[in-house]
């Protein structure tokens, strides 16, 4: 019987061994000198997230990575891979382990400029070469309901009677960091901060009365924001779902954080590559299921070059780096 | 809510659910592989799924994962997950005296009861706990941990200087990362890859199962005999809702609250709970050497802590830990945002959730009360093949953590360093203990510090972290005095 059986295994199991060899003979030239004919990509691309799976980066990034394949924008998949640690060292190390070819490529943020700023991690800008935004979105600043101030001004104003009176909830050397430092110089107070390494950490402080003040993007505000009040918005302009949220720029303040869905290639990879899957991305945000699905979640859909993002993060980072000199 | 379970019987949601949990059983049984890494795994398929599908499959996921864990923690001392460090202690012990399928039996009645006292929490009085909850900040974090670090002070049988000695080393490889309190790197000695630390599930599957496999590589187990199914009796009975009914209640009430706390899971729930069991058992000296009620206190907690972690996310969007982070990214691409609106928005997913976690547990106990007499034969395996499988599997899942294969040398490195922590007869216990439970203290110390400008009388406005303090105190000194009280009655009695 055993024996029977086990004889009956190795022959299935040859057999499908035969089959898939003989199957790949024959098909894989055919599909290897057709992908040739086309040029890049000949493999599927690998789109490393610095994240686990769940967060606005890694969403946006399989949305459109879903969506350029629907629409057969480029001739092979974006893979997304999540890889998660050492804030972000991790994902960069992955992103230059092969050649610089572009099967290999990252969705970040500016957050990528905060560890650049910070001295984490060991890499800079120039190692990288920009592929474009694929849209953004803004925070804001949110107090609880019941506060009594109602407004940054009264909020400015209690800081300024009281120095260091109110509890701003922030990751210490994170977004939330630096923009309530840079607001807190243009504005001239000063606060007093409490330890929130996420956005639900900032939720549970500032609604727990353990924080007076917290940063959250736009769409966690409106979701999640129902016993708080915003007092600014640090976009451009107003946000289109948040219309009586003033800007901070409107207010007299020139701090301005838009946080774009900024994707990545090695440095060195070459213009073909960069190229077409600017391209393709480049369909993908003016696509109108795209559109809706950041207009829903408060991000603004737009496209920016490369070259143009590269130049604006430079910048960016020129600012970051004085705040971080003060605040260390 | 009725009209939730009644949408829950439908085929594909039960099926879904069905799924989810027997999938989630079998994945956390696997010493490397978790329930949130399975999520993970699955959450790119849901996002084609229909919403009610796509939550029905990851709460099962979820609560099998979880429940899953306490098969190889009590059968190989290898926790299946790290929700199950605690089931090691003494399931494990167990085993070794012949009552594998006790342990087990017990393991699942707990997981069970853990699961619907913290549904019945979950479905009855979210607002108000969660609620409650929020009150919780850094100071009160803080002395919840210590108190907990306190109450296992004490926790290892023998030397106890061995004893601390495991904990300063456990608490020493915690250093290494950002220090959240100044947004630094902190002893990571140039090495990118320790910006985030040493990872738990690296570390732990390090220390417990690879050491574990080393043990058993250079001293191979006895055999264990031909292979028999075990009776069909199973060896728990009626007497037993009585003798651990109040260890049981009290340690879902503790796995819910510590579920609720963002931040801090099931692997917390459960080494808290082990500690009170211990603290009011009638004899803490039979801890850690195969006493039920420490294999029933960590396998009631760790489950319910699911229950109190969905507490949070549904009535407010926070996640308690990366599992719920990960279910939240389930429901955006949906366009559906947990918090404060869901159950005005979308209620069928808001009751849904409660309800198919209530379902998942009673599909549980199904699943794997059938199967337990399968699954206590698995210690008869040889073990030769069954540990170069697991070694496999252990592998794979620490590069899964975050794909990268540093997980991987860290993992092997804990493996040498827990082995060599047995030979010293220095106990992995407060080894865990140090390495989970001090950065906790140790952020949220700095984190109340920084609130309160520097000021430490900040606490004595803080109720519960008061409370909290007071009773660490008194667990810290309560031997000293129950034995000089001793002496003294002693002495009068003369």
């Amino acid at each position: 019987m055993a024996r029977d059986f086990r004889r009956a295994i190795v022959r299935t199991v040859s057999a499908a061994g035969i089959a898939l060899a003989a199957l790949t003979t024959t098909c894989l030239p055919q599909l290897m000198s057709q992908a040739q004919a086309e040029g890049f990509p000949e493999k599927p691309i690998r789109v490393i997230v610095p994240f686990k799976p769940g967060g606005r980066t890694d969403v946006v990034a399989r949305l459109i990575a879903d969506k350029i394949q629907e629409k057969g924008w480029l001739e092979q998949p974006m893979v997304i891979v999540n890889a998660d640690g050492g804030a972000g060292a991790n994902a960069i190390a992955q992103l230059q382990r092969g050649e610089p070819d572009g099967y290999t490529i990252m969705h970040w943020s500016h957050e990528i400029l905060m560890s650049i700023a910070m001295n984490l991690g060991n890499f800079k800008l120039e190692d990288f070469r920009s592929i474009g935004l694929t849209g953004g979105g803004s925070p804001l600043w949110a107090v609880r309901k019941d506060a009594p101030y109602k407004s940054l001004e009264e909020v400015v104003t209690a800081l300024k009677e009281k120095p260091r009176s109110l509890v701003e909830a922030v990751g210490i050397g994170s977004i939330p960091h630096f923009i309530g430092a840079m607001l807190a110089q243009e504005a001239g107070f000063e606060t007093r901060y409490v330890t929130a390494n996420s956005n639900a950490d900032r939720l549970r402080l500032l609604l727990g009365n353990n924080a007076d003040i917290a940063l959250f993007a736009a769409s966690e505000y409106v979701t999640q924001g129902k016993d708080l009040n915003a007092i600014v918005y640090f976009g451009r302009e107003r946000s289109p779902a948040l219309p009586d949220v003033p800007t901070a720029t409107e207010l007299g303040y020139n701090v301005v954080w838009a946080n774009p869905n900024w994707w990545l290639a090695p440095a060195g990879t070459p213009d073909e590559a960069v190229q077409k899957i600017a391209g393709a991305l480049e369909k993908a945000i003016n696509d109108p299921e795209i559109i809706e699905y950041f207009k829903q979640n408060t991000l603004d859909p737009y496209w920016t070059d490369g070259e143009t993002a590269m130049t604006e993060a430079q910048e960016t980072l020129g600012s970051l780096r004085t705040v971080a000199e003060r605040i260390q | 809510m009725l009209d939730a379970l009644l949408v829950l019987f439908q085929v594909d949601n039960l099926l879904f659910l069905l799924c989810g949990t027997a999938l989630g059983i079998v994945v956390g049984a696997i010493p490397g592989l978790t329930a949130s890494m399975l999520i993970a795994l699955t959450l790119p398929l849901t996002f084609h799924m229909d919403p009610v599908n796509a939550v029905t499959l990851l709460i099962g996921e979820y609560v099998g994962g979880i429940s899953g864990g306490l098969i190889t923690a009590i059968l190989l001392r290898m926790p299946g997950t790290p929700s199950s460090i605690v089931t090691t202690f003494d399931g494990y012990p167990m085993a070794q005296q012949g009552k594998a399928e006790r342990a087990l039996a017990l393991g699942i009645m707990a997981s069970v009861v853990g699961g619907l006292v913290s549904w019945a929490f979950l479905a009855g009085m979210s607002p108000t706990l969660a609620h409650v909850a929020l009150q919780f900040g850094p100071w009160e974090y803080f002395a919840l941990v210590l108190m907990a670090l306190f109450m296992l002070a004490a926790l290892a049988s023998g030397s106890l200087v061995k004893a601390l000695l495991g904990a300063a080393l456990g608490m020493a490889f915690a250093l290494p990362g950002i220090d959240s309190s100044v947004g630094r790197d902190r002893l990571t000695f140039g090495f990118d890859s320790l910006l985030s630390g040493f990872g738990l599930l690296p570390v732990l599957i390090g220390a417990f199962a690879i050491s574990q496999i080393l043990r058993e590589a250079a001293a191979p187990a006895k055999a264990t005999g031909p292979f028999r199914l075990p009776d069909r009796h199973l060896p728990v009975h009626v007497s037993d809702i009585r003798r651990h009914g109040p260890n049981m209640m009290r340690s879902s009430v503790i796995g819910t609250w510590i579920g609720l706390l963002p931040g801090i899971g099931g692997n917390v729930a459960a080494l808290i709970s082990y500690s009170i069991a211990r603290q009011f058992s009638r004899n803490p000296e039979r801890f850690g050497k195969g006493e039920e009620a420490g294999v029933v206190a960590g396998e009631t907690a760790n489950n319910a802590a699911i229950g109190g972690a969905l507490i949070p996310l549904i009535t407010m969007g926070i996640p308690g830990s990366v599992t719920e982070a990960i279910l939240i990214g389930a429901l955006t691409i949906h366009n559906l945002q947990p918090g404060p609106l869901l159950f005005q928005n979308s209620p069928e997913i808001a009751y849904g959730i409660i309800a198919a976690y209530l379902v998942a547990n009673i599909l549980m106990l199904i699943l794997m009360w059938s199967t337990v007499r399968y699954i206590a034969a698995i210690a008869q395996i040889p073990r030769a093949g069954l540990l170069g499988v697991i070694l496999v599997f252990c592998v794979v899942g620490s590069f899964a953590v975050n794909n990268s294969f540093f997980d991987v040398w860290v993992m092997i490195a804990f493996g040498v360093i827990g082995l060599c922590l047995e030979l010293a007869k220095v106990p992995l216990g407060p080894f865990v203990i140090g390495f989970v439970l001090a950065p906790i203290a140790e952020e949220q110390l700095r984190a109340s510090m920084m609130m309160s400008d520097g000021d430490v009388t900040a606490v004595l406005q803080r109720p519960f972290a008061l409370v909290f303090l007071v009773i660490a105190f008194a667990a810290l000194l309560w031997p000293a005095v129950s034995a000089h009280l001793a002496k003294r009655v002693r002495r009068t009695a003369e």
